[in-house]
This record gives structure tokens, sequence and C-alpha cells, in this order.
């Protein structure tokens, strides 16, 4: 029995080690973070941890916010919902943080925004796309564009350059799967010869490949979330002989893709943000500090971008109206724009991000580098 | 104040479902490793049901219906089965569950999850939920523990040590297995039932088998088929789960130390259980 | 047609690789190690390290990955295995769940979360028959075979093989006629961990080392194990081929001129094929004659 008491005693310890005290205008400004540390997705949790603790590392250094120092207190939802609506208890009614990054799995930030909203605490997601997020309440912004822009603008692309009939393989995760759904949607059902789902993870591609080599089809579709996956895809699709175009999404936009991927992956082209309107170079001097501190993003870096610039607009915020949730959550809806790292963004009435500008990137030598800039309507 | 409210929600939605494992893997020492699959369907009926329906008496009637079919598929297999394959089928009964949930986009929404699960009128602060949370844990312990105690409960624990004997005393394996996995699946069910609308969330990631090692630790831990054993093991070890989350750790190596740590638990947790955890094996 | 019987034979090759050492264990320990995948990539992200970051010629670095990996698993034998299999054969089966996420842990803390390539980039392809593959491929299917070949020789022709047949059939018996069924235990349980490695390294070859791929890969050789049958190496072996088959078959095949299986099911059809197989047959699909105390 006493064995099985110890931990209940270290619990309380350290219960009673932790002051609930509400935002009192000294000491430092608490700001939360929940995301997949482990568990299958820890590739988004440790980019977006990381460039978001970059973010809050500049801002200490520089003296803080208005005098006061940003406490960073960050929890691990493993993309679960149970996890993240544990964390999401902890950090605002334990440590009471002004408000959150996260949750960056859909998942996670669907979970979290119940809780967010009866407690009147903002936040933010850098990671979510789906649909769902949208509507998920007043208090719950995201600075990632939904799936629909970024795969309405490579459907008019791949029109426009008459690849007209496309084959899409899907990891099946939530990013992915709200990417073809809206691709199909502005491609037209027709279009799509060849449609599969494959289960998270997968890496063998063959057979499926194999029936492509008897397809008639323009460019193919790699729609994976992870890189892994992704590479893999590329590569066995070269490996087959096939010699057409492939395209991704902006999941899979990381440095570690070519190296894994080598050739496999050269004149892979992907619509992303960020573009004209933003300083151009922002996020390549972003990418390249970034990648000096941490090596190349694990998933992509504009998941580690978005949650940067997320860590900025809220110190931005806390720093012009204070520490009230309900006046954070209201300066950001009046938010004329903030000039991030991905581009010049703003928040509609739902919380969703406006005016993140696309551009047109391609691996060239095993860098992605901008080729054009693409209208978003 | 929320956050232990919300670990108590935590703990009393946890209880059904490890009481009623603890009964078929603890106390029936039936290799089950399906609990999470078994929970996945009966969680996917429930919700899409109300979610379509908006009526909560006939959701709970899916998800009974659901998750009395789906126990009695785990309670055939391993009758059929001996306990070795039954061990691993179990587990590819539950991805496989999941890639069904994960593929039927039409009907369950694939990856996306479903949001905005409606709450029932007389439970919407985290405090009416911790209140019927506690409530649901005294029953289901009171319960468990009659049956436990009841001529069921001998007959389970008779088979678990010896078949042959048990069966040769006039026990009627199908019949008690069959049972033992029903219970186990209602508390699973009851853990749904209250869980699903707290959460307002249904989502596959929560349905990974990393979630079942995560009951199979807390049978372990408490004494394996001991009621009071596997209830203090639940409070201790989520309330450690939650706890863990304080410690002043930096967060790129919270995530793995908080993983290895739960393994060593239950890598100690075994170790102290080495002589009761599985009934000793008889040689010539 | 050719194309999927090749991508067949490569998956099945490398489900061979893993599950015929783990069969000999479950065969003749009868205990299961459910960190076996996490085992494999160990040593697929060891000879990644030797490879990539030390840059040591790539044969080394397998042999060296190779070394780390029976190290591991001589460790994993003594600590999480050897104390707790003679109490009971199913205690190992906790305890190796409990290392398996030790070792994630680990994995995630040494390696990082970013995906590794051994050897990055293309491999050359050519066609055979229609088929194209490449020299790695053909390495492992040829390489496969060898081991397997070599398995049947020691199992079948020497004393060594014997007595660990006669293991298999009944320890205590065979103890009794003073075979040390205690080291043999050891030898066959190091070994299950390299023949794992080794498909570690070719996963990290062929594709890339993920932390999150080692689940899928220890329950698929356990199908493939308990729908060969107890104790039975070479059904164990043929039934990993089966189901690296119908996985291929399942998502290559117009069935009927119909339809495809939706890949998303890829996995979970060849898995209730075999529950489906296992409820006619529950002593699995090759089982021999029953043996009982």
């Amino acid at each position: 029995m006493k064995r099985l008491l110890a931990p209940l005693f270290a619990l309380g310890i350290l219960l009673s080690a932790c002051s609930p005290t509400a935002d009192n205008g000294t000491g430092p400004i608490k700001i939360g973070f929940i995301g997949p540390l482990t568990g299958d997705a820890n590739t988004y949790g440790s980019d977006t941890y990381n460039g978001a603790q970059m973010k809050v590392d500049e801002i200490n250094e520089a003296g803080g916010i208005n005098g006061r120092l940003i406490e960073f207190i960050v929890e691990d939802a493993r993309c679960t919902g149970t996890d993240a609506a544990s964390a999401a208890q902890k950090l605002i009614n334990i440590d009471k943080v002004v408000a959150i990054n996260g949750g960056q799995c859909s998942g996670e930030t669907l979970a979290v925004a119940p809780i967010a909203e009866s407690a009147k605490v903002p936040i933010i997601s850098g990671g979510s796309t789906s649909p769902d997020v949208t509507t998920a309440g007043d208090f719950v912004f995201r600075n990632i564009p939904s799936d629909a822009l970024a795969a309405g603008a490579t459907a008019s692309y791949l029109q426009e350059n008459g690849l007209t009939a496309i084959a899409l393989i899907t990891e099946n995760t939530d990013f992915a799967i709200g990417f073809r759904n809206s691709l199909i949607e502005n491609m037209g059902e027709d279009s799509v010869v060849f449609n599969e789902l494959v289960e998270p993870g997968t890496k063998d591609f063959r057979t499926l490949l194999t029936r492509l080599q008897d397809a008639e089809f323009d460019a193919f579709i790699a729609n994976g979330q992870s890189v892994a996956v992704e590479a893999a895809m590329a590569m066995q699709f070269r490996e087959l002989g096939l010699d057409h175009p492939i395209f991704s999404n902006n999941a899979v936009v990381s440095a570690s893709l070519s190296e894994i991927a080598g050739e496999a992956v050269e004149g892979l082209k992907v619509v992303m943000p960020p573009s004209e309107g933003a300083d151009a170079n922002k996020f390549d001097t972003f990418a390249a500090e970034f990648t000096a501190l941490h090596g190349p993003a694990a998933s992509s870096m504009t998941y580690a971008a978005n949650s940067y610039d997320i860590m900025g607009l809220l110190a931005k915020a806390i720093a012009e109206v204070g520490t009230d949730g309900i006046a954070i959550r209201d300066y950001l809806y009046g938010l004329d724009g903030y000039d991030g790292t991905v581009g010049r963004f703003s928040f509609d009435q739902n919380g969703d991000v406006v005016g993140i500008a696309l551009e047109l990137q391609e691996v060239q030598d095993g860098v992605f580098v901008k080729v054009s800039d693409i209208a978003v309507e | 104040m929320d956050f232990f409210l919300h670990i108590i929600v935590l703990i009393g939605t946890f209880l059904p479902t490890i009481l009623g494992y603890n009964l078929v893997f603890g106390k029936g020492k039936i290799l089950h490793f399906g609990p999470m699959g078994v929970s996945v369907i009966t969680g996917y009926c429930f919700i899409v049901t109300l979610k379509s329906t908006g009526s909560f008496s006939l959701a709970i009637l899916s998800g009974l219906i659901a998750v009395t079919l789906i126990s009695l598929l785990f309670a055939w297999l391993s009758l059929r089965l001996n306990q070795d394959a039954f061990g691993v089928m179990s587990i590819a009964v539950h991805l496989s569950a999941l890639a069904v949930v994960l593929n039927w986009n039409s009907l369950t929404r694939g990856a996306l999850g479903i949001p905005q699960i409606p709450r029932p009128e007389f439970l919407s602060s985290v405090a009416d939920f911790a209140i019927a949370a506690i409530i649901l844990s005294i029953v289901t312990v009171y319960i468990v523990r009659k049956i436990d105690k009841s001529s069921f409960g001998r007959q389970l624990q008779a088979l678990a040590e010896h078949e042959w004997h048990a069966k040769s005393l006039g026990i009627d394996r199908n019949r008690v297995h069959v049972l033992a996995f029903i219970i186990c699946g209602i508390g699973i069910f009851l853990s749904n039932l209250i869980y699903l609308p707290y959460l307002t969330l249904l989502h596959p990631n929560d349905y990974q088998f990393a979630g079942m090692v995560f009951y199979v630790m807390i049978v372990v831990a408490g004494m394996p088929g001991s009621v009071w054993g596997a209830t203090l093991s639940t409070v201790l070890l989520l309330a450690l789960r939650e706890a863990v989350r304080f410690a002043p750790l930096s967060a790129s190596v919270l995530g793995p130390v908080r993983l290895m740590l739960f393994g060593f638990i239950l890598f100690v947790a075994v170790y102290y259980r080495r002589d009761t955890l599985f009934p000793k094996q008889r040689s010539i | 047609m050719m194309q999927l019987l090749i991508n067949g034979l490569i998956a099945g090759s490398l489900a061979a690789l893993i599950a015929g050492g783990l069969a000999l264990v479950y065969g003749v320990l009868g205990v299961f190690n459910m960190a076996l995948g996490q085992m494999a990539l160990i040593t697929g992200y060891c000879t990644w390290w030797f490879h990539q970051v030390l840059h040591l010629p790539l044969g080394i670095s397998v042999i060296c990955g190779l070394i780390v990996g029976g190290l591991v698993s001589w460790f994993v034998f003594e600590i999480f295995v050897n104390p707790f299999y003679k109490r009971h054969r199913f205690l190992p089966l906790v305890t190796t769940i409990a290392l398996s996420m030790i070792l994630d842990g680990l994995i995630l803390l040494i390696f990082e979360e970013q995906p590794h390539a051994i050897i990055p980039g293309i491999k050359d392809t050519f066609q055979v028959m229609g088929a194209w593959v490449s020299s790695m491929q053909i390495l492992l299917v040829l390489l496969t075979v060898l081991l397997m070949m070599i398995m049947g020789y020691v199992l079948h022709s020497t004393s060594f093989g014997r007595k660990i047949r006669a293991v298999v059939q009944h320890d205590q018996a065979a103890m009794s006629l003073g075979i040390k069924a205690p080291l043999l235990h050891r030898y066959i349980f190091i070994m299950s961990g390299v023949l794992a490695g080794l498909g570690g390294i070719y996963l990290g070859i062929d594709q890339s080392l993920t932390p999150v791929f080692a689940f899928p890969i220890t329950i698929k050789a356990y199908a493939a194990i308990i729908a060969g049958g107890k104790g039975n190496i070479w059904g164990a072996i043929l039934c990993a081929y089966l189901i690296a088959f119908l996985e291929q078959f399942a998502v290559g095949i117009h069935w009927f001129g119909l339809f495809y299986i939706p890949a998303g099911y890829q996995q979970a059809v060849a898995l209730l094929f075999i529950i489906f197989f296992l409820l006619f047959r529950p002593n699995g699909l090759f089982a021999g004659r029953a043996r009982t105390a």
C-alpha cells in the first residue's frame, strides 16, 4: 500500500507548488502551447514547438512584452482529443494562461475549443485545417489557410497548364483528406482518373502505382501528410519508370524531403504560402535560422513559421490591449493585418485567416524555390 | 478547480471500462486486447445515431446493440481460438475496426472526426460531469463488486486457474466467458456514454493502440482481478499521467520522457506482480 | 500482373525475414516480443547513424548496426524476458509492451522525429519480365531465400538444429536429455533480434525510418506466426508471404472486373482473412499434430 500511495504524495506536493492566481499585471505573461510532442504526429509538434519557442526567445531577449517576460508553458497532447482536453484544462485553470498557441492537429483544436470558449481564453492554431474549426467557437482562430485555398489554387494551376487528368493518392489524415476533397471539387469528378486513400504511415505504394502504369493521366498528386510517406510515394513512382509531373500539398515542404527522396522529388511542385505582399525574404530568413537551430523541419517549414507568427501576433496583441481574453479576442477580430513570416494576414468573422497569398514552389537541386506567384480568388 | 474536476471526470469515465476489462483480463486471464476496438465501434454507433436522429434514447439503444454484438464477436473468437491466437487477433480486430472508421467517410467523417457532440440538458458544466462521473463510478464499483463476489466471479476465476478442472466441476465456459465479455462491453459503453458528450469530440486518434496499453497497465498495476486494486490504480495512474505535466522538464524532452516513465512503471508493475499476474503454469 | 507478384515477393521477403526469427522464439520459448518492431527500428537507426553521420562504408555500417541490434536483443532478453518467461510465458508479453514504450521514447530522444534514409534517393531500377525492380530488392529476396536455406540446413541437418527442434516439441523432456535449453533460448532470442534488425535496415534503405513504424511490423509478424501454427517455423514464413501477397492483391487486382478494394483497407483485409481462416482451423493453417503433455 505504501508503494501505491507514494505517487499520490508526489502529486500533492507538485500541485501545491503551483499557485493558481489570475494575471495580476506583474511577473511573466503566461502563454500556453498544445501540440503533439509524442505519438504518430510528433513531427508537427516538434516543428510548431520549435518555431514558437524561437519567437518567445526573441521577445524575451528583447526585454519581453512591455517589460514583462513571456513564460511559455508547453503541453503534449499526442494528437488526441483526450490529451488535448487535459492539457487545456491544466493550462487554463492551473497555469491561468492568457492565450494558447494550439492545438496543432485538428482533433486537438476541436477538443480544446469548448474549454477555451467557456474560459474565454483565445486560442490560435497554426496547423488545424479541418473545416470544422471554422465553426468551433468565438475564441478559436487559425493562421493556416483552410485546405480549400491551396487546393483551389493547385486545381486552377493544373487546368491552366492543360493537366486535366490527375491521379491522386491521399494519406488518410485530416489535412490530406481536406486537400483531396477541395481539389476534386475544383477539378471536377471527371478529371480525377485515379483516387485512392491509404492508411496513415503507409510506405509501400508499389502495387497502387503499378495500376497507374496502365492509366492515362497528366499529373500525379502525391497527397501525403508526412515527409516519409511523401518521399516513399515519389520514389516508388519514379522507380516504376513513370515520368509524369508530381504535385503535392504544403504539409511536406521540408528539407528532409529531398534528403530522403533525392532526385525523385526534383521538379515536385507545391502551392504554398507565403508570397507577395509580405517581405519575400522574411520566410527564407526564418527558415534559415530555424534550420541552423533545429535542422530541417521534420514535417513542413510552413507549420513552424505559422507557429512563430502566432507567438509574434499574441505578443503584439498583449502589448496593445493587455492580458484580458476578451480584449485579445476583439483585437484579433479587428486586426488590420499582421506582417508575419508567411505574409500579411488578418482574420475573418469566423477566426479563419485571410490575406495569406500563395506561390508556386518547385524542388530544384534539392531545395524548394519559388516559381511564380499564384492568384488567390 | 476545473482541472481537478476534469481529472475526476477522467477517472470516473475510465472506471467502468477498467473494471469491465479487469474482469476479463485480470480475473478471467483472457488475453483480450480488444477493448479499444469495442470502444471505437460503440462510440461511433452511439454518436452517429445521436447526430443523425438527435435522440439520446435511440443513440443509447444503438450503442448498446453495437456493444453487445461486438462483445459477442470477441467472445466467439476467444472461444474458438487458443489464448495466443486470440491475443493477437483481438489486436487485429481493433486495427480493422479503426480502418473501417477511417475509411467509411460518408458515415464517420473518417480522419476528420465528429466534433460538436451535443450534451444532454442536465449535463453542461465540468462540475455536472464530475458529479455524474462520481455517481457512475460508485455504482459501477458496487455492481462489479457484487458480480465479483457472486458465483459467476468464482466460476470465472476457476476457469482461469484450471480450465479442465473447472469444466469437470460443471462450469460452462461458454456461458461464463460470453457473460464476462458482455459485462466488459457494457462498462466500455458506459464510459463512452459520459465521456464523449463531455469531450464533445469523437476522433479516431483517441482510439489508437497506445490507449489500450494504458488499460493493460492499470489492470496489471492494480493486482489483476481485484476490484479495489483496479479502482485504486485507475485513480493513481490517471492522476500521475496528468501530474507529469507539472514536471520541470523542457518540452522537447518531456513527451519522450513521459513515454519512458510509463513504460518503466508498467515494467515495475509486472515485476511486482510476476507471480500473480498469470496463474502459475503447471508442468509435469 | 508480373509486377504484382514481384511486389508481393518483396514485401513478403521482408515480412518473412522478421517473422522467421520470431517464429523460432515463439516456438521455442513460447513468448511474445511486442517490442520487436522497435528493436528492428533501433538497428536501422544505428545503421543510418554509422553510414550517414560517421560516413562509414555501407557494408561496415550494416555489420555495426547488426552488432548493436544483437547487443540490444541480448540486453532485452536478460532484463525483460529471462526473469519472467519461466514463471509464465505471457509475462514477457506485458514486459515487452513496457519495453516498446521505453524504446519509443529513446528513439524520439536520440534520433528525433524527422525521417531518415540510409541510402537516400531513387534506387536504379530495371525491368525484369515487364516488372520494375531495383538491385536492392533482388538482394533482399535472394538474402531471405539464402537465410531460409541456412536456417533449414541448421534446423534439419545439424545437432544444434535437432536440439532446437527437440526443445520446440517438449522443452522439459529435452532438458532431461541434457540439452541446455536456457542457453539455446538466449541464442535464439538474439538471432531473432538480429533478423528483425536486418528487416529494419532494409526498410531504412528501401524507404525511410520513422519512429512510428514499429507497431505494424510487430503485429503483422505475429499474425503470420499465429496463422502458421504454433511451433511451425515454415508455416509462419509461408503465412508471412501469404499476408504480403494478400495485401498486394487486395488493392492491385480488379476484382471480378468490377471494383478495387479501397487501399485504406489493405492491411485490414489481410488481417481479417487470417482471422477468418483461423476460425475454421483454430490451430493455424499449417498446424501439425498438436502435442500435449
